[in-house]
């Protein structure tokens, strides 16, 4: 009944999510054939410095359908907006339901760990879902533009979203055990996620860190998976993970 | 003398400059329903969490059914056989009246459906709404069939019927009596209603500022406590330091010295008869002088 509890308390968050995911996934399919019209004049854009070194790398990209996908859902659409639910669903955590009725849950015969775990169990697997299920959408409506998109290619950059961006995850989780109240985590592991685009941008890197062993940029470039960020962020996040259940086994409550 | 269900020993709890408890022991035995009376912020709530696993003392020890209750494998164990409504009567707002009963059950093997049918019933609770929409009371009647149908050998209620109005109260102190009456149960209640303590307790554990001032049987206490107003022609004596056992606080008004007793009240008199007092009133104390006097207010 614990996995049941923990359903109920983020399926909003889950359900809304995946609704919006799907909606800009199909956007994202049903866009191309504009955008690809559009693709042929931009390249003749000349606009100067790094802001014109940018666009005509994005129009470069986006010149091949499989290009296009990877541009606006992996590094763009999907991994903003994912990111933002994983913070959304790490936030809370325990005490999502209000010390109060965390007092209730405490009061049942099972460990504080199992409490945790199950509660952080519940969002990962929705946030696995939400990195899966409309990243394949993409494959399933790609021939009513008259494309084609690889079930391996989804697999791949949806895996690594997921594998990386629970990064995010622990850290909402990891803070949510720490801070009492609901916002603090949430935008304080947003200040950190949106940091990594920013510093991207302040030392000229159209993508950075985190953000790209997320989209998996390294694959859709040379199709090499990032093993070692992919690693590096598994290993972060659980970490972050164990740290969250170590700090709710020894806090007052 | 039955096992003790409850002991604390020397318990310590500071909250950064704060102590909540300052040495606390007592002990609760099995089958007894002991009221734990203390004014706002004597130390309940933070001893009753600490019982349940959810706080840890500072130093000392705290023991429910013989188990440490700061070790987090015993404190599992410990929850399988205790049943706890806090004050706030803490639930799970999002779930229905019936959800939040299959959740608790799910953890007790023992689960009475009969009792979980009878309370509803009593309590006036539809299975399918939801409990942010219940009232105070119902809240409370909840709290109270999740706590019951789990079959445990001991409650624990902080402040039951805090909030309530007189006549929800009743029906809650009247389910819960009823109850225990017809289980083996060990009952452990704060409160701090004095009148709530008496109806329904049958020993009394009062704490102030931390520390157990009075652990007796109610009605040792209603036998043993007396007041002994002592009046003089002519002012009362300077406060005389009395040799017998028993004297808990002396005060001198004008002609009256007023001794409060927990037991000796004879050898206090005749103590006293040599100072030459023209009256002597022996009197029984209410539970409600005990516990003024015992948290250091005057009655």
């Amino acid at each position: 009944m614990l996995w049941y509890k923990a359903w109920l308390e983020t399926r909003w968050r889950f359900l809304i999510g995946l609704a919006v995911l799907l909606v800009f996934a199909c956007g994202a399919v049903f866009d191309y054939p504009a955008i690809a019209r559009l693709n042929a004049s931009v390249s003749a854009i000349d606009a100067p410095g790094n802001l014109g070194r940018l666009i005509r790398e994005a129009a470069e990209t986006q010149r091949t359908y499989r290009g296009f996908i990877w541009f606006q859902w992996y590094r763009q659409n999907l991994v903003q907006m994912w990111t933002i639910l994983a913070v959304l669903l790490g936030s809370g955590g325990l005490l999502a339901a209000s010390s109060r009725a965390a007092l209730f849950a405490l009061s049942m015969p099972a460990s504080r760990t199992r409490v945790a775990g199950v509660r952080a169990a519940t969002a990962l697997m929705e946030l696995l879902v939400l990195a899966l299920v409309p990243s394949l959408l993409i494959p399933l409506l790609s021939p009513a533009v008259g494309q084609h998109y690889g079930l391996g290619d989804t697999a791949v950059h949806s895996v690594s979203l997921f594998l990386a961006g629970s990064v995010f995850f622990s850290l909402a989780f990891l803070l949510s055990a720490v801070f009492d109240d609901f916002w603090r985590p949430m935008l304080i592991t947003c200040a950190v996620a949106l940091s990594q685009t920013l510093v991207g941008a302040l030392v000229g890197l159209p993508f950075s860190g985190m953000l790209r062993v997320m989209s998996a940029e390294s694959y859709f470039r040379s199709g090499q998976v990032p093993w070692v960020g992919l690693g590096l962020a598994l290993t972060v996040g659980l970490l972050m993970l164990y740290a969250a259940v170590a700090v709710v086994e020894r806090r007052d409550f | 003398m039955p096992e003790p269900i409850i002991e604390t020993v020397a318990l310590r709890k500071t909250y950064g400059d704060v102590e909540a408890l300052r040495g606390l022991t007592l002990q609760v035995q099995a089958g007894s329903i002991c009221g734990f009376l203390g004014r706002n912020g004597a130390g309940k709530t933070t001893t009753l969490k600490i019982l349940l696993g959810m706080m840890r003392p500072t130093s000392g020890e705290a023991r429910v059914f013989g188990r440490r209750a700061d070790d987090s494998t015993a404190s599992v164990e410990i929850r399988r056989d205790v049943a706890f409504v806090g004050e706030d009567k803490p639930l799970f707002d999002y779930m229905t009246v019936s959800e939040m009963v299959r959740f608790t059950a799910a953890f007790y093997p023992r689960w009475r459906r009969d009792l979980e049918r009878h309370y509803l019933g009593i309590f006036g609770l539809s299975p399918a709404v939801k409990v942010k929409t219940l009232s105070r009371g119902m809240r409370t009647g909840l709290a109270v069939l999740l706590a019951l149908c789990r079959d445990a050998r001991l409650l624990i209620l902080d402040e039951p019927t805090s909030g309530l109005d007189p006549a929800v109260s009743e029906q809650v102190l009247q389910a819960l009596v009823s109850h225990v009456a017809s289980a083996e149960m060990t009952v452990f209640f704060s409160s701090h209603h004095i009148a709530e303590v008496e109806q329904i307790a049958d020993r009394v554990v009062m704490i102030d500022r931390g520390r157990a001032t009075v652990a007796a049987a109610l009605d040792d206490l209603r036998e043993q406590y007396r007041r002994i107003r002592f009046v003089f022609d002519d002012d009362a004596p300077a406060v005389p330091v009395f040799r017998a056992e028993g004297v808990e606080r002396v005060s001198r008004d004008g002609r009256v010295l007023t001794v409060l007793a927990s037991g000796g009240a004879e050898r206090i008199v005749e103590e006293a008869r040599p100072l030459g007092p023209v009256s002597i009133d022996v009197i029984p104390v209410s539970l409600k002088e005990i516990f003024l006097e015992s948290s250091g207010v005057e009655g």
